[in-house]
């Protein structure tokens, strides 16, 4: 693991700890409603400061907290263009089963990978410890899983080129 | 299977099944080839022991003016029936009178595809032996809608470029990735043809109109005497031939391939999160007659 | 030291005990109000109230005139009364067009008041003459959701933290119901609904919980900006506020005059020392103790690798809560010696706290 992930790991990990501090709040406009504040931005005092984490200029996360509800954007590392396309597909696949991962945005806020809302109804039913657990183990499953993808398809290309052209005496 | 084959197999075992066959049934199908092509086989006669092949290839017109007849006609002799209606070029075999060498002749109506696009490129291998088609003799073959393949021979090689066109944007990448391996295996493999990939068509094809396009690539062979002549001619132009489906083919397989790894990668991610649920505090369990008995 | 009942899966949101510690309230967040009796060593379900058709949001049982007043986001409060063993509601206008987010009775138990999402206190009485709970509403200055609230002993004085980031103090005695009050430190004018003092805790940080001392003349709050403020009724100086790197606190209450329990979004109780006027972390109340692995049979085992790519129950964490605390209340003493308080959780749990088992099992800990 290189030197500087750590630390970004650790930084999103207490980030996230501290935002997820939520509480039950029904909606100050619509009666009878209860919805995330940090979606619909009706009451800004229930909202908290935005906070930016880059380890560099792709890779980043943006913690958006409010008094019910937190958004967790990711931005992962695309080093090139296999590497971007292997993100799309594997961000577009995963927000796909968005109602399995409970958690997930079905799309991301905009300038971001991929986008949770953890509102106070998913802290009441799982345990917050392991929710934050969750999101570290993504970030670091999503980035050995791509680097992997990449790989493998680039072993595939060398091999299929070589049998072809060793085809030819 | 890494490379592909080279005839039909389908139209192989459909022959292969009526060889010895007393009374076969009729016979009556169609079936699609890449590339756009469609075969027929049907049989006629009336104990429907002649079995006829047609196919459909959209340039046909195009590989006629380089000798597909004449070839086809050397390759399928007295087999060669009336062209059926709708299609390009029909060929049948009486099971009746099935030749000595019934497994070559088989294998060589699965073959028909290969063998009508073999006119061209082996006119052009013919062309490289007598001392090159000149600069201006260029052959185009439109094999699909809006991919081409150019011919040309100078007397000391052959030069097959292929307009790639992926329609995906996700394959103009992937697509970039293996071509740019094909490149970087040559170097390494020296009794192969050269193979060169570019944005822009090449310095041979030039003045045979190709177009340039975001999405359209070139890949160009060349192909050394070592090829074009003796033994290795007839392999070349089936390697040839088969070159794009054999990239679309492996770029689908890795997208498969990668599709499974986010399936089982996003298995192990939603385990993950079930960590975070809570078990059941109560857990009532009911035998079949209903009654419930509580943990203690 | 402590006494866990782990009695849901769901989260408590809110509970309140009877006089005499018998029956607790509680609601399981949703619209239903569920009342346990103590059976032995374990606590049963005995009764459901249903009478809110959204989540009951807070729960205040009167010790003397055993009734019960509960409010829920949908925008109703009720009072339960018991007769022949059967908890009956009445329905209370509290003439608000949002949720009623918290309630509590006034020390004599003759006047309530209702936090809300409208941006206002509903103070609710009973007219006899029309036989109903009728409301006169505070408003101003209040900008946002109120969020919590808690009475001064003389009856009159009312403490309301909101999300507003203010702490306030209002007048709600009502002429007819509340004799005409004795002067206090706080001062101020005697007119309902006067905004007796506006107090700040510093920049942002929602106030969740506030409470007055057991002499009405310390006020305390807690506040999401990881903060606990103290104010003296005399000293018209800013409050002494205490900023902390742990997770916020949620709720307090008053050990005595001098000590104030806090619990929150840590999972643990804390204890302050406020002698001199200014807080001061003790300790943690839970004596963390590593848990033993849960021997988990073959089953749970293969499940569990089944369903969550792990063989034993890792999940657990040290503390007795393993989710956040929502409420902290009295459970045994008096208001300026409490000798048993209870936490309820997110996580299900209804723990009883001994502060005497706590005095001998940490080391140095001594409640002020």
């Amino acid at each position: 693991m290189s030197t500087t992930l750590r630390p970004y790991l650790d930084a999103v990990r207490a980030t996230i700890t501290a935002a997820v501090c939520l509480e039950n709040f029904s909606s100050q406009h619509v009666e009878r409603h209860n919805k995330p504040e940090v979606e619909t931005k009706g009451s800004k005092e229930v909202l908290l400061q935005p906070v930016v984490i880059s380890r560099n200029a792709q890779e980043r996360v943006l913690v958006e907290a409010s008094i019910n509800a937190v958004r967790i954007s990711i931005g992962i590392k695309q080093a090139d263009e296999i590497e971007k396309i292997l993100c799309k597909k594997f961000m577009s696949f995963i927000m796909m089963r968005a109602e399995n991962f409970f958690i997930l945005r079905r799309k991301p806020v905009e300038g971001y990978d991929i986008s949770f809302l953890i509102t106070n109804f998913h802290t009441e039913q799982m345990f917050k410890h392991k929710l934050v657990d969750f999101i570290i183990t993504f970030m670091e499953n999503v980035d050995v899983e791509i680097s992997e993808m990449k790989i493998t398809t680039n072993a595939r290309a060398r091999i299929c080129a070589e049998e072809y052209l060793k085809a030819f005496h | 299977m890494i490379l592909l084959e080279f005839q039909n197999r389908i139209i192989k075992e459909a022959l292969l099944a009526r060889v010895g066959v007393d009374k076969p049934d009729s016979i009556d199908l169609t079936v699609a080839d890449f590339d756009g092509v469609t075969f027929h086989i049907s049989s006629t006669g009336e104990n429907k022991s002649v079995v006829q092949v047609s196919i459909s290839i959209r340039c046909f017109a195009e590989l006629q003016a380089h000798g597909a007849d004449e070839y086809l006609k050397k390759v399928y002799g007295s087999n060669v029936a009336p062209t059926e209606n709708g299609y390009s070029f029909t060929i049948a075999l009486d099971f009746d009178k099935l030749p000595a060498n019934k497994d070559e002749v088989i294998n060589d109506f699965a073959l028909l595809k290969r063998h009508c696009l073999a006119a061209p490129i082996g006119k052009y291998f013919d062309l490289c032996d007598k001392g090159g088609a000149g600069g201006d003799k260029t052959a185009v073959i439109s094999y699909r809608e809006d991919e081409k393949i150019y011919l040309n021979a100078e007397k000391d090689r052959v030069t097959v470029v292929f307009s790639v066109r992926f329609r995906d944007a996700d394959d103009v990448v992937l697509g970039k990735v293996f071509l740019a391996e094909f490149v970087d295996a040559r170097k390494r493999l020296n009794q192969a043809p050269q193979v060169l990939f570019s944005k822009e068509p090449p310095r041979e094809i030039a003045g045979a109109g190709a177009s340039v396009a975001d999405n359209m690539s070139y890949v160009t062979f060349v192909l050394f005497t070592r090829h074009v002549k003796g033994a290795e001619r007839e392999n070349s132009i089936s390697l040839v031939q088969t070159f794009r489906d054999y990239l679309h083919y492996h770029i689908k397989c890795s997208k498969a391939y990668l599709h499974s790894r986010m399936r089982a990668r996003v298995t192990s991610l939603l385990k993950i999160l079930n960590r975070a649920r809570p078990e059941p505090v109560v857990v009532e369990r009911k035998t079949a007659t209903g009654k419930t008995f509580a943990k203690k | 030291m402590s006494e866990p009942h782990h009695l849901l899966s769901e989260p408590i949101s809110c509970h309140a005990w009877n006089k005499d510690r018998s029956q607790l309230a509680f609601s399981p967040n949703n619209h239903e109000i569920h009342i346990y009796k103590k059976e032995g060593n374990t606590w049963v379900k005995s009764q459901v109230l249903t009478g809110h058709d959204q989540r009951v949001t807070s729960l205040d049982w009167a010790a003397n005139t055993n009734r019960i007043v509960s409010c829920g986001a949908d925008r109703n409060a009720y009072v339960w009364t018991i007769t022949d063993n059967e908890w009956k509601p009445s329905l209370v206008i509290l003439r608000i067009n949002r949720a009623a987010t918290f309630v509590r009775w006034s020390p004599k138990e003759d006047k309530f008041a209702v936090a809300s999402g409208a941006r206002l206190i509903s103070i609710c009485y009973f007219e006899a003459e029309h036989d109903w709970w009728v409301s006169k509403h505070i408003k101003k200055p209040i900008r946002s959701t109120v969020l919590t609230l808690d009475w001064h002993p003389n009856n009159v004085l009312l403490a309301a933290g909101s999300s507003d980031f203010k702490t306030r103090i209002f007048f709600a005695g009502i002429k007819g119901v509340d004799e005409k009050p004795q002067p206090t430190p706080w001062g101020g004018k005697n007119a309902f609904g006067d905004c007796v003092r506006e107090l700040s805790h510093g920049p942002g940080g929602w106030v969740h919980s506030v409470a007055f001392s057991p002499s009405g003349n310390r006020l305390a709050w807690v506040s999401h900006n990881s903060s606990i403020s103290v104010v003296e009724a005399g000293d018209a100086t800013e409050p002494k506020t205490v900023t902390f790197s742990t997770l916020p606190y949620v709720t307090l209450l008053w050990a005595s005059e001098n000590s104030i329990i806090t619990a929150g979004f840590e999972y643990y109780p804390a204890l302050w020392d406020v002698s001199s006027g200014t807080p001061k972390f003790v300790n943690k109340l839970d004596h963390a103790v590593k848990k033993a692995a849960v021997e988990g049979n073959a089953m749970s085992k293969f499940r569990n690798l089944d369903t969550r790519a792990t063989e034993g129950e890792e999940t657990a964490l040290d503390t007795v809560h393993q989710n956040p605390i929502t409420q902290l209340s009295l459970f045994a003493g008096t208001k300026d010696r409490v000798t048993k308080f209870t936490t309820t959780g997110s996580d299900g749990r209804l723990v009883n706290w001994d502060v005497k088992a706590l005095e001998s099992a940490i080391s140095g800990l001594k409640f002020a």
